[in-house]
């Protein structure tokens, strides 16, 4: 869209049933060389389907795959020019590290000593210098990861595609592979695919993120404008906590770049930047715990504050977490930093205070892109 | 080295496409091969039986099922049969439950030496306890002289002891491993509310077990029914189906009437066999998953432990006595009458070839009933087509059923063309194969389910074909399976009676069938010293599947058929 240049990989409104039901409806996307692309979704919503027809486990029930140019919907896997990491890493058991990542060198008939080079050089890639004669079960967990994907870059696939690679490991590690995956898929540049349902690790690791939902793309962009600027109330909630908050565009003034939105609570003054917003829409505003600011209710009055309670606050070290109740209804305010920063109590009277720049979605429209 | 890489992955000339398309289809390919197979060395016999017990000399007839239910010969056959199996499967099931008590919840230091007698039994053929009970029992038994005693063990009694001994180990298996699937914290539960442990047995234990208690049950049962070996041995008088099968081909030539017999006794098989893998799979009150938990149980009371332990030494004490006489009786001339040590029980030339014969025929059998086995269980697992179901259920089937019904089935089936094999060591080795293939496809179906399709799919993915993917990926991985039914299938061969009988030749002998004749004809020295040695081959088979086991998790020896 953005670019002119031939992607790598062209999905073409691919659908896909599974008996009477559709799974993908219409999938169309286009995957730039060297860029990391996430399938993100909550669990059902066809992002492994999507990554199997890629790879050519799947059929699609329509629809074009096109890689490098190459319309290649009609080949097996095998032979495919798309090397998968799976989620159970399915290294083979009888084979041992270093036969594992060159059976598909292998495979190609390649002269021994060129494969052992090769695997030598991949072994160092996923930092498992000597280690290449170990059987699969006598390494952990991670280093199995590592030669799963060693294995897939082998053959140097045109697209690397990772399926949820990073779920069979622990909370730690699983942050220590996701940094080296992406590292070495930077330094190599190999166009990549990554499926998870992990939205923080999908915002974390990608060029760009593809979020599925019910079969249908609903946004595709990069980790900073889905979080941002989600295009529905779906994405919203999607990337993080958000509290949404009903309001009509009240009055509209181009020169300013400002608009003011009434609330059941009052009105608010905002920031006019989305330019499809006309007057007396409905919308929603798309409001971040942690762009809201705590002060005392007692304080000088401001603009845009609503006024409330709290009613529950949870310290995390890095954060304080506030619910507040704002003429019964409950907002959620972030406060990183809280060691700089004033404290309150349960049933203390505070001010929220709504920042100028909120995103908006405008209510009753079609939330596809 | 890129462009090497693509070059090959794009090469694709017509041998390429050629070897695509079988390479797509030839797990179909193999499925109908398999599928004909079964069809004719499981399906088309037991057809051949159905159809022959309707079958008169002028076309379709119930003549030969009116005369079967008219003549008290026949129908007490029945009705014996059925008393035998569910008077078996109400002893074992207090049995069998006493000693997987104790193994599970009772004194530590039992558990082991329990177990072992508990299991002992698997390590011989099940008519061995007949030849145990002639010796100590019969009319110049051991004991009957020690004690003056005038005991006919050619009875309902013998028989029914028997065959308890040669299924305690199914029972106490079954039971045990219902028992430990029991969450233990249900059991102290209710100790902790202050029931007593009666209570906990009669109100938390057997109530959870049931389902688990009744499948045991049932699978006893068959296996009972089915048994023929100490029936024919022990039975004198009493009639019993399986036997009377034999002796309606052998003495009577009467191939209708032993059809009808055969259908009868399958009957009950196919019922249960339908009940216990489509209708009770999957009950049960199975609360852990997993390896159990450490749990150690209250100790047992003694109102509940002395029983039990009575009761499981008893029989630990006869299970002991009739290896013991097995033993004696391969090395002395006559037990219980002439303790001299003689060799010439051992040495006897014609035993010996029948045990080389049995393990010749065993080999060829265990090979076969491996490979038939494996390709089956990846058919099943992996392949979409129409009739998989059907095709495990003919395939696990063979288990289930009556080895008499299907050697009167392969009698009749391959007595012609276009499958003349009558006469041939074929015969018996098909047989044996299609018999206990359901072992090795369970096997092979336990070995698939750790195998993630992932590994498959990853092989593909890398580039390779089908036939690659299943010699390079799919045989080493399924090799300790293999193996496994392998050994399975060669012990269960050896010690397999009850349809082989029909199908050896005069003059070819197994030692199977050897140890049956010697030991109706009385010969007990030659019948104990060659079931000695059939002894020491299973108990080598049952070493190696227990290695296969720890080595590989793969658990095959909890089966028992023969």
């Amino acid at each position: 869209m953005e670019t002119q240049e031939t992607p790598m990989l062209e999905l073409r409104d691919i659908y896909k049933n599974f008996g009477d039901v559709e799974v993908l409806k219409g999938i169309s996307a286009r995957i730039k060389k060297g860029e990391l692309l996430t399938f993100v979704g909550p669990s059902g919503c066809g992002k492994t389907t999507l990554l199997r027809i890629v790879a050519g486990f799947a059929t699609p029930t329509s629809g074009k795959v096109i890689l490098d140019g190459e319309d290649i919907g009609s080949l097996p896997p095998n032979m495919r020019d798309t090397k998968m990491v799976f989620q159970s890493y399915a290294l083979f058991p009888h084979m041992n590290v270093r036969k594992n990542i060159g059976f598909g060198l292998k495979l190609q008939k390649w002269p021994k000593d060129k494969i052992d080079t090769r695997v030598e050089k991949l072994l160092s890639l996923v930092h498992m210098e000597g280690l290449g004669e170990r059987a699969i079960d006598r390494i952990s967990g991670g280093q199995q990861q590592r030669v799963a994907l060693a294995r897939a870059l082998a053959l140097e696939p045109k697209v690397l595609l990772l399926d949820e690679p990073l779920s069979n490991l622990d909370a730690n590690l699983r942050v220590v592979m996701r940094e080296e995956i992406r590292n070495i898929q930077e330094r190599i540049g190999v166009t990549t695919i990554f499926v998870t349902h992990d939205q923080y690790e999908a915002m974390s690791i990608s060029d760009r993120l593809l979020v599925l939902h019910d079969g249908v793309i609903q946004q595709i962009g990069s980790p900073m404008g889905i979080y941002e600027k989600p295009a529905n109330e779906f994405i919203a909630g999607f990337v993080g906590y958000v509290n949404f908050l009903q309001g009509i565009i009240d009055t509209l003034d181009e020169e300013s770049h400002t608009l003011v939105v009434s609330t059941e609570y009052g009105k608010l003054e905002l920031n006019y930047e989305q330019k499809d917003i006309k007057m007396g829409d409905e919308v929603l505003l798309v409001i971040r715990p942690e762009t809201l600011t705590l002060s005392p209710s007692h304080g000088t009055e401001q603009q845009n504050t609503f006024h409330g309670t709290v009613e529950s606050h949870m310290y995390a070290g890095n954060l304080a977490k506030y619910t507040i109740n704002v003429e019964d209804r409950e907002m959620v305010v972030d406060q990183y930093n809280p060691k700089d920063s004033e404290h309150f109590k349960k049933n203390d009277k505070i001010k929220v205070i709504i920042p100028r720049s909120v995103h908006m979605l405008k209510i009753g429209e079609a939330s596809e892109q | 080295m890129a462009e090497a890489v693509m070059e090959s992955i794009y090469d694709r000339g017509f041998l390429y496409k050629l070897r695509a398309f079988f390479g797509k289809r030839l797990i179909n390919i193999f499925a109908g091969g398999l599928f004909t197979l079964l069809a004719i060395f499981l399906l088309y016999p037991i057809t051949a039986v159905l159809i022959k017990s309707f079958w008169g000399e002028d076309g379709f007839t119930s003549e030969y099922y009116v005369e079967f239910f008219s003549y008290n010969f026949y129908y007490w056959s029945l009705l014996n049969t059925l008393i035998l199996g569910t008077s078996v499967m109400v002893i074992l099931l207090v049995i069998g439950f006493c000693f997987a008590y104790l193994t599970t919840r009772g004194p530590l230091w039992s558990r082991k030496t329990l177990k072992i007698i508990a299991l002992l039994p698997l390590a011989a053929p099940p008519y061995i306890f007949a030849i145990s009970l002639i010796t100590l029992f019969g009319r110049n038994g051991l004991i009957n002289n020690l004690f003056n005693l005038n005991f006919n063990i050619y009875s309902w009694t013998g028989v029914i002891a028997a065959q308890c001994l040669a299924f305690l180990p199914l029972s106490f298996m079954m039971i045990e491993n219902v028992l430990n699937s029991l969450n233990p914290s249900l059991e102290e539960t209710a100790s902790d509310m202050g029931a007593s442990q009666y209570r906990i047995i009669r109100s938390i234990t057997i109530p959870l077990a049931a389902p688990g208690l009744l499948k045991a049950a049932l699978l006893v049962f068959v296996m009972t029914i089915a048994e023929f070996g100490n029936p024919a041995i022990l039975g004198g008088r009493t009639p019993f189906l399986a036997p009377d099968t034999y002796l309606m081909i052998t003495g009577e030539g009467d191939f209708n009437m032993a059809s009808v017999l055969s259908v009868i006794l399958i009957t009950p098989c196919v019922i249960i066999f339908i009940l216990h893998n489509y209708v009770l799979k999957g009950k049960g009150y199975t609360t852990i998953v997993g390896k159990p938990t450490a749990v150690e149980y209250k100790e047992m009371i003694p109102g509940i432990k002395i029983p039990f332990m009575i009761i499981t030494i008893a029989v630990g004490v006869m299970v002991f006595l009739s290896f013991g006489v097995i033993l004696l009786g391969a090395f002395v001339k006559i037990v219980g009458v002439d303790h001299t040590f003689v060799i010439d029980h051992i040495l006897n030339t014609q035993a010996n070839v029948a045990i080389w014969n049995s393990i010749k025929i065993s080999l060829a059998s265990g090979l076969f009933g491996a490979i038939v086995g494996t390709l089956l269980a990846y058919v099943i697992m992996r392949g979409k087509f129409p009739g998989k179901r059907v095709m495990e259920m003919i395939a696990l089937s063979g288990f289930a059923l009556p080895g008499t019904v299907i050697g009167v089935g392969y009698i009749m089936a391959f007595n012609r063309y276009p499958f003349l094999l009558t006469g041939t060591i074929w015969i018996i080795i098909l047989n044996c194969v299609f018999r206990f293939v359901a072992v090795g496809v369970e096997a092979g179906i336990s070995k698939l389910h750790q195998i993630s399709i992932e590994i498959e799919e990853a092989s593909a993915d890398l580039g390779a074909d089908f036939l690659t993917i299943f010699f390079k990926i799919i045989l080493p991985i399924m090799f300790s399976a293999f193996v496994a039914g392998f050994i399975y299938t060669f012990m269960t061969t050896m010690m397999s009676l009850s349809s082989v009988i029909f199908l050896v030749t005069p003059g070819f002998d197994l030692a199977s069938v050897y140890i049956y004749l010697t030991a109706q004809l009385g010969e007990l020295g030659l019948a104990s010293a060659t079931t000695v040695k059939m002894i020491a081959i299973v108990v080598l088979c049952l070493a190696i599947l227990k290695i296969i086991a720890k080595k590989t998790g793969l658990d095959i020896s909890k089966k028992q058929g023969a």
